[in-house]
């Protein structure tokens, strides 16, 4: 007690009553007077003391200062709570401006879809079209190869016996080329062969064979000279020779002898 | 007073309505203490204006860190009172008011300084008149220049040139006469 009693005649609590304790004197005289009831109760009487004497200097602040002081409490109480608001704010602010930003994302990726699926549709289309366009040069091939491979197994078969015919007096330069199977009864025109002057609509070339003399049909022809195929003709068992003469288009029962063409016997 | 009468409580119930941050406490507070503190501003303000800003801004400082004040430090007038000083203090060391005092200056030199320097007993400041009894001339003039002006003690003791210990001695003594004369 000795040392509080000390403590409260040192003239600190009176410093720390004026405001005119340091920080440090201050935190010791807070942690003293809570400590000790002593100090406590001899600080507040001080500190009463001041308050009393302040109350007999007071001095009375004009009329309008108080509506003054006190709106500006209040205008700093609204502005505190506005700018809580827009702390508030702020991630609203945020989250509409992210999804103006997604809708844009959203919109691009929409447009860049639309166009990368209209190019894609034009390119499926583009080979689509290659594709077709394949398709029937593969069935020419196709085609192609059938029909010499037709032509191949005339050659390579034994039973076939080729036959060129020669032209006429009529048409001295024309020749024509048929190969003849007695075994099979095939008789075939190797198109690419023909050299005889075109014919006209009106008009076609017609195969005869002749047999025992007389003269049998073995169908008609047009010389195409884009053709290089083996023309099949009606079948035949036994002829002593072929002749090819121009007729009527369709073919006539007996050949027109003054247009013959070619003649060739075995 | 032509406006309706002021609001009075006690300090706890003060304190805890100030707590609760309800605007009744803050006219109850104003009407209180207004007088007192602008009592000790006016004193180291002197221009009035600039007094009556200081005064503003010491009820707003109160208002919005009352969060920094416990009752376990002590008075609520002690911490007001020192918020008060300090905000008078700092006004007047301030840039703006010193060109502002300049300006006076040229106009009236020896006034000014006359003002702003007088620890002299004012009895049309001070008021009461039993206290110019009970407190001795030179422990009310180191009172009121410590309580009312803000000097430190140290400064004090430089501005009457009397020795730290005396300074002290005397402010001691001064507020044992102020404890007896209020008891």
């Amino acid at each position: 007690m000795e040392n509080i009693k000390t403590y409260t005649e040192s003239g600190i609590l009176e410093l720390y009553a004026l405001g005119d304790a340091s920080p440090e004197e201050r935190l010791q005289v807070e942690a003293m007077a809570e400590k000790h009831q002593a100090v406590k109760a001899e600080l507040d009487e001080i500190e009463r003391s001041m308050q009393l004497y302040a109350e007999h200097n007071a001095v009375q602040p004009p009329e309008h200062l108080r509506s003054k002081v006190l709106d500006s409490i209040h205008a700093g109480d609204l502005a505190t709570a506005n700018s809580k608001d827009n702390v508030i704010a702020l991630p609203v602010q945020k989250s509409y401006s992210f999804y103006k930003y997604a809708f844009a994302a959203c919109l691009v990726l929409l447009l860049t879809s639309v166009a990368a699926l209209v190019s894609m549709y034009n390119r499926l289309q583009e080979s689509n079209t290659q594709l077709a366009a394949l398709r029937l040069d593969n069935q020419h091939f196709t085609n192609k190869v059938n029909l010499m491979d037709h032509e191949l197994q005339i050659f390579r078969d034994a039973s076939f016996k080729f036959l060129k015919l020669q032209g006429t007096a009529h048409s001295p330069s024309a020749q024509l080329t048929i190969a003849w199977s007695p075994v099979k009864k095939e008789v075939m025109i190797d198109m690419g062969s023909v050299k005889m002057p075109m014919n006209d609509k009106e008009h076609q070339y017609q195969l005869w064979a002749l047999v025992k003399g007389k003269p049998v049909d073995l169908g008609v022809f047009d010389k195409n000279p884009d053709s290089a195929a083996m023309k099949e003709m009606k079948p035949i068992a036994y002829a002593d020779a072929f002749a090819v003469t121009l007729e009527p288009r369709g073919g006539s029962p007996s050949p027109t002898m003054d247009e013959m063409m070619v003649i060739g016997k075995f | 007073m032509s406006r309706k009468r002021k609001i009075s409580l006690t300090e706890d119930e003060l304190v805890l309505s100030l707590r609760n941050r309800e605007k009744i406490a803050v006219e109850a507070l104003y009407d209180m203490y207004s007088a007192s503190l602008y009592g000790v501003i006016s004193r180291i303000v002197t221009d009035t204006a600039t007094a009556e800003d200081v005064l503003q801004e010491t009820f707003v400082k109160i208002w919005n860190s009352f969060s920094g004040y416990s009752t376990e430090k002590g008075r609520l007038f002690t911490w007001m009172v020192n918020i008060a000083r300090n905000l008078a203090i700092d006004k007047i060391r301030s840039k703006d008011f010193k060109n502002q005092n300049k300006n006076q200056e040229l106009e009236n030199n020896v006034t000014f300084i006359d003002e702003q320097r007088n620890t002299v007993y004012k009895p049309e400041l001070l008021g009461i008149r039993e206290l110019v009894e009970t407190l001795k001339p030179e422990q009310k003039s180191i009172l009121d220049l410590v309580y009312f002006k803000g000097y430190t003690h140290v400064e004090a003791a430089d501005e009457l040139g009397i020795p730290l210990g005396t300074i002290k001695t005397r402010l001691r003594m001064a507020i044992m006469q102020l404890r007896k004369h209020f008891n």
